[in-house]
């Protein structure tokens, strides 16, 4: 009986494991595909015509032959709804007052949907904003947008809380002139915008036109590539050297000890405390430059990752036989040369490693550079502005991007395309470092 | 091989100046965080004295905007305390149990592959765990109300339990790798020895593995608490930011916010007025968080330095 | 069985039995008795499988991955490796004790009580009862009757190898394993635990493992001698000693090879 209880709290135990270790498994998996799958839309997706005209016009990208071409095949199928549109407008001032107060405001939401999904209407002035000079370059959007012309969105609510109803406006302007608008968008939109399957790779290097309306994400990736490069720039000298001073040459005495505590103190600084440090130390005092910049944030960022090199650093120090260093001893080889051909060339794969590491993680933080070197809407940063401009980076405008810009829904595949591109540089520099480390194991083994 | 005395003085000189650079180099690295102290509390100081500390930790009004602008933090720090809680509780049993299973129960090729499976969501950053948290989490958890047993009544997405959710997953691989080692540490004989005498796997791993690798997962558990109460983009664009103390307090399902949203949220506008009473109180608020790293940290060298004398016999 | 039918009895017996690490045979085919209440010592050179075979008796090797044995081994005519067989059931009623001393970071009072706690529901009066009856058996009693509730890691080595013992005992087994228990102590504490194997003889079914050749003479009624996984000889201990029937043995007990 005992026994039985015994047994059976040793399965829930194993049971218990399993499920922990199950669920973290499948909550990775759950992080991971849907930004991957959807952020793979922001590089491979169905693309409109009006993709293809953006790019023309805003990157001088494609045959404008072609392109002529397909506007005039496209333009048959629009024909009819402009046709429509202007018909019913006349229609509208000869209705008598009542009926024209009735359908006027409707119609100028059925114009402006129509103006979103194909673009400006032909023959008024161009709008200012970019964003308003193309219809939808993404079919699953114009798919959309097209329901927004057909139905009204209403709200019934209720006790038990509200409920979205869509009317069709068809019936509302049934026997108008305006009524083939609907039949056409319903019947012929995939000839309106002649989807087809559009592969972007530029999406990675492309400037943004109008506050990632357009265009890539050309600007974060290189911010992004700055920041991190630049932080370990610092951060890996500084970290050998202090390594090779813990492991080679400090004796264990109250200095190093508080050395030490030191460093562990440091890996604990919670990252939003390293961007106000950064902010009151290297921006308001130091001054290195005027306001954000790439060097003020790649330095806050250094100090984040420094516990991180050191500790690596050290292991990988530690991990060199002692046999090397004793043989290059021997041959009346001094400290310093004996650490600078002997341990620090057996030590580098895992003294990479952990930069490699370290690099990842400088590229994914984002509290540190909120205030030291991160804009929302920025263009590329050229290699002579790093010491004085700020940067976009990838982190912080996905942050920006999905909480604060105007259009959050409409931009999803931006976002996912940035955080898969986000995930996808982490996650290589971190195979990288499982790579290097499985070699460094076997080079040891023998 | 004999040096000349000159030479020998020489070599002797350089190996010191070499030393002394070194020194001077790792000092820099080290003292960073003194520098950090130093700034932090040198911005926060005038806070203290411009409004005092009795109103930042008592009152719960937070109008930094208003005139005049009141600084009352007690809700921040309980909306701090309350997620960092919650993340840490629902964390440290399934970290625990999942550390045990790759310590003892997992056969060593399952290990080896899952090893790189915690080093990827550790790796993953934190602001596409918001993002997630955000576009994925969020919707169902508004959902959730209607289709979940008895009242519920969930105004939003973003509150309090979806904040501690994805803090609690950033908060496991920590907590999972440290313990690891800790009950590896335990060693094969203490385990034998156990087996031997006929208990079960759950026993000798609840009787004896775990009291004898207790201190490794203490400084686990500190060390997932210090990841949940710093980390700052998840609870910023997860926990609905409201400056309120849930009612009752341990419901999770209102909105609340954290110090470290709060500093990341307003420092966008206190620093364009550098020197205002807004922007200091944000280093009050990192003061804070920076003392309580100081404190787990203190706790666990305190831990591992104490282990250390037992295992020396005492 | 009475205590004199026991003594007669075979208490534990092999037949063609192996053991295995992956493809690696560490044992091979073994047949042996061992009388029931006698000491067996089992010698032999480093690596020739003296510690696979202790350690399979008590399934031991069950945690060791890729391990795994062939053949029968009969305990009180029942097959340890059988299906029906539970091995935390067998591991009480075989006990065993390690090379090295390995106390749980408990009180001593702790780890004497771990193995009775586990199996039964004792009250506390009988558990103390039990835990000096052991430590009084392991002849520990004298030395720490005043500070059972200090943590046992403080204990000297030879202290603590005792402690192991009296650990074994409190769960009253039928067979004591012993791995080369003398190994990391010193010649005093040493004989105290040869001492004790002697004390015990009788009381329970010991097998010794062990590299000291006087000591397997000192303790052991019967003596196996293995080489290369293979069961050389085994005979009484006496015999084997001073007439060897195989060259090996006389070549191993001499010194000439090991
Ligand atoms: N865990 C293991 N995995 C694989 N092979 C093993 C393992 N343990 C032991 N062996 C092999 O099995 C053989 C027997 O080992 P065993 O430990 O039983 O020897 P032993 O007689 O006890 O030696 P010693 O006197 O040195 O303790 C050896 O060849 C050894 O290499
Ligand atoms: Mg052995």
């Amino acid at each position: 009986m005992r026994l039985k209880l015994r047994k059976l709290m040793d399965h829930a135990l194993t049971a218990g494991g399993y499920l922990a270790i199950g669920g973290m498994a499948l909550f990775l998996l759950w992080v991971l595909v849907p930004v991957f799958t959807k952020g793979f839309g922001a590089y491979v997706f169905r693309g409109t015509v009006e993709h293809r005209r953006m790019m023309l016009g805003e990157f001088n990208r494609g045959d404008l032959a072609r392109l002529r071409a397909e506007l005039a095949e496209v333009w048959r199928a629009r024909e009819p709804v402009y046709r429509a549109v202007a018909a019913f407008e006349r229609e509208l001032d000869a209705m008598p007052a009542a009926r024209r107060k009735a359908l006027r405001s409707a119609f100028r939401e059925v114009r402006e949907g129509v103006a979103v999904l194909l673009g400006p209407e032909p023959g008024v002035p161009l709008p200012a904003l970019t964003r308003r000079l193309y219809g939808q370059t993404r079919w699953e959007q114009a798919r959309e947008k097209a329901a927004d012309i057909l139905f009204e969105e209403t709200w019934e609510y209720s006790d038990a809380g509200s409920r979205r109803v869509l009317v069709p406006r068809a019936e509302q302007f049934e026997g108008t002139a305006l009524a083939p608008v609907f039949d056409s968008v319903e019947r012929d939109l995939a000839a309106m915008m002649r989807p087809r399957l559009t592969v972007y790779p530029r999406f990675l290097t492309d400037r943004s036109i109008d506050a990632h309306f357009f265009g890539g994400i050309g600007p974060e990736v290189l911010g992004t590539l700055y920041l991190s490069l630049g932080a370990m720039l610092v951060a890996v000298p500084l970290g050998i050297v202090a390594a090779v001073y813990f492991q080679e040459y400090a004796k264990e005495g109250p200095s190093v000890a508080f050395l030490r505590s030191c460093v562990n103190t440091l890996a604990g600084v919670p990252s939003v405390v390293f961007g106000l440090f950064g902010l009151a130390f290297f921006i308001n005092t130091l001054r290195v430059s005027p306001g954000k910049s790439v060097l003020a944030g790649a330095l806050t960022l250094a100090l984040l990752v420094l516990p991180t090199v050191i500790r690596a650093s050290e292991e990988a120090i530690a991990a060199v036989p002692r046999a090397f260093k004793e043989g290059a001893m021997a041959l009346g080889a001094g400290r310093f040369r004996t650490v600078a051909t002997v341990i620090l060339p057996a030590a580098l794969p895992g003294i990479l490693t952990g930069i490699v590491i370290s690099m990842g993680r400088a590229a994914g933080e984002t509290a540190p550079i909120i205030f030291t070197a991160a804009v929302s809407v920025g263009q590329m940063v050229k290699p002579s502005e790093v010491l004085s401009q700020p940067t976009p980076a990838l982190s912080w405008n996905l942050y920006n991007l999905c909480t604060e810009h105007e259009a959050v829904e409409e931009l999803r595949h931006v976002q996912f395309g940035m955080a898969a591109t986000l995930v996808l540089i982490v996650l290589a520099l971190n195979l990288a470092a499982i790579l290097l480390r499985a070699r460094v194991a076997r080079r040891l083994k023998g | 091989m004999l040096l000349s005395p000159g030479a020998r003085t020489r070599r002797r000189l350089a190996e010191l100046a070499g030393r002394g650079v070194l020194f001077g180099i790792t000092s820099v690295a080290a003292l960073a965080v003194m520098a950090i102290i130093f700034f932090i509390a040198r911005d926060a100081l005038p806070f203290f004295t411009q409004v005092g500390a009795r109103e930042f930790f008592l009152s719960t009004e937070w109008y930094p905007a208003h005139q005049p602008p009141r600084f009352g933090a007690a809700a921040i720090f309980a909306g701090s305390l309350l997620v960092t809680a919650a993340a840490v509780l629902l964390a440290v049993p399934l970290g625990l149990f999942a550390a045990l299973c790759m310590s003892d129960v997992l056969p060593f090729g399952v290990r080896q592959i899952l090893k790189p499976v915690i080093e990827m969501l550790a790796a993953i950053p934190s602001v596409v765990y918001g993002f997630f948290a955000l576009t994925v989490v969020a919707p169902l958890m508004q959902n959730a109300g209607s289709w979940l047993p008895g009242q519920f009544e969930i105004a939003s997405g973003v509150n309090a339990l979806t904040a501690s959710l994805i803090l609690a997953v950033m908060a496991l691989p920590t907590i999972v790798s440290v313990s690891e080692d800790a009950l590896q540490a335990a060693g094969r004989e203490l385990r034998e020895g156990s087996y031997a005498l006929g208990a079960t796997r759950a026993e000798t791993l609840f009787k004896v593995v775990v009291p004898a690798s207790v201190s490794g997962l203490f400084s686990a558990v500190l060390l997932g608490v210090m990841r949940a109460m710093g980390e700052t983009m998840v609870v910023w664009m997860a926990s609905g930011n409201a400056a309120q103390i849930p009612r009752p307090w341990y419901n999770l399902l209102q909105p609340v916010r954290t110090l470290t949203a709060t500093i990341a949220g307003d420092m966008g506008e206190a620093d364009q007025m550098t020197g205002s009473a807004h922007y200091h109180v944000l280093f009050a608020m990192g003061l804070c968080l920076l003392l309580v790293s100081f404190a787990c940290n203190l706790a666990g060298e305190w831990i591992v330095a104490r282990q250390r004398k037992r295992l020396r016999g005492g | 069985m009475n205590e004199e039918a026991k003594r007669e009895g075979v208490h534990l017996e092999a037949r063609g039995f192996s053991v295995f690490y992956g493809a690696h045979e560490a044992v091979c085919k073994v047949d042996v008795s061992v009388p029931c209440g006698l000491v067996t010592a089992i010698i032999g050179p480093s690596g020739c499988g003296k510690s696979t075979f202790l350690r399979a008796i008590n399934r031991m090797n069950d945690l060791i991955p890729g391990c795994r044995a062939a053949g029968e081994l009969l305990f009180d005519g029942q097959n340890v490796y059988g299906p029906e067989v539970d091995a935390a059931v067998l591991r009480r009623r075989v006990g065993m004790v390690f090379q090295k001393p390995n106390p749980f970071p408990k009180s001593i009072y702790d780890n004497v009580a771990y193995g009775p706690r586990l199996h039964d529901r004792c009250k506390r009066g009988e558990l103390d009862a039990i835990v000096e009856e052991s430590l009084v058996n392991a002849a520990l009693w004298d030395e720490v009757k005043d500070r059972l509730h200090m943590n046992a890691l403080g204990l000297s080595g030879g202290q603590a190898q005792r402690l192991c013992l009296a650990r074994a005992l409190a769960v009253k087994p039928e067979i004591l394993l012993m791995d080369e228990p003398t190994s990391a102590l010193d010649p005093k504490a040493t004989a105290r635990i040869e001492e004790l194997i002697v004390q015990l003889r009788g009381r329970y079914t010991i097998a010794i493992v062990t590299h000291n050749m006087q000591q397997a003479a000192r303790v052991s009624d019967r003596t196996a001698f293995f080489y290369e996984g293979n069961l050389v000889e085994f005979d009484a201990t006496e015999t084997l000693f001073t007439r060897p029937r195989e060259k090996q043995t006389e070549d191993y007990i001499t010194g000439r090879f090991g």
